[in-house]
């Protein structure tokens, strides 16, 4: 209380007293206005798009022939939408981590499309723009997470 | 069948969006540009594709939303960049006072 009277005392700009006193509720030196970088998030991220790459590459590759079609496929849906789901659970138990959230819900519905084009049968050169546009996703997840870093090595 | 024209689609994807912007559409345009572009390109190779007969309807709409899915994702990556640079600008302006703040104080608040 002490240091509260001082701190209202006349002579401080009223603005500079209101971000003062923000700053002092809020408990702590520098404000975070997003979550902080996960690792576990960043490894995982890195590998749900390596386990996808290699999917589509080998669906590519084998467009026609029974190997590439859906239900002998349906391990990798199943096994990406458990990845998805754990890395999702993890990013919502970090507070402020909302705008990872509707990304990881974006990549979700995507794998749930893609998993409806394979059912109904993909052409080779179908599969180059849902590469394309699954990479984005990833590169977009992975250039936020690794910015929450702030001001670190993206390398460390 | 009208041929779609990639140009005029993203010129009228631009001039939309430009109003919901507003005074932050200088800094949003190029991300944008490029995004709507990749969408653009999506829907003409979806005509192309339908016009061959190689893709149903529903099958268009799936690709599609792939797309549209990942122009979202990297829009919500520039969002949060421009929520972490408003961060750091906050950051500096009080990193800047905090001896002078503590010093006055004799404690430290910042």
């Amino acid at each position: 209380m002490r240091h509260m009277i001082s701190f209202c005392k006349p002579g401080l700009p009223v603005r500079l007293a209101s971000l003062l006193l923000v700053v002092a509720l809020a408990g702590c030196a520098s404000i975070r206005l997003i979550a902080d970088y996960d690792e576990q998030i960043d490894k995982s991220v890195s590998e749900l798009q390596r386990k996808c790459e290699t999917f589509l590459t080998g669906l590519e590759r084998n467009v026609g022939k029974p190997e590439a079609g859906h239900d002998t496929n349906t391990k990798f849906y199943d096994e990406a939408k458990v990845d998805l789901s754990a890395i999702r659970v993890r990013a919502a138990a970090i507070s402020k981590n909302e705008i990872t959230l509707k990304q990881l819900d974006l990549l979700a519905d995507s794998l749930d499309k893609l998993e409806q084009l394979h059912k109904g049968g993909l052409r080779r050169e179908q599969i180059k723009p849902l590469r394309s546009a699954f990479n984005a996703s990833f590169t977009a997840i992975l250039k936020l997470e690794l910015a929450k870093k702030r001001g670190e090595s993206p390398d460390k | 069948m009208a041929k779609i024209n990639i140009d005029e689609l993203l010129k009228q994807m631009l001039a939309a969006a430009a109003k919901p912007f507003k005074k932050q559409w200088p800094g949003a345009k190029d991300y944008a540009e490029s995004e709507f572009k990749k969408i653009a390109e999506s829907i003409v190779f979806i005509e192309s594709q339908l016009a061959l007969g190689k893709m149903t309807p529903e099958q268009a709409r799936l690709h599609l939303d792939v797309q549209k899915n990942a122009s979202r994702t990297v829009l919500l990556t520039i969002e949060g960049l421009g929520i972490l640079t408003v961060e750091a600008a906050i950051n500096a302006a009080l990193g800047v006072i905090r001896d002078t703040v503590n010093t006055a104080l004799g404690f430290v608040l910042l």
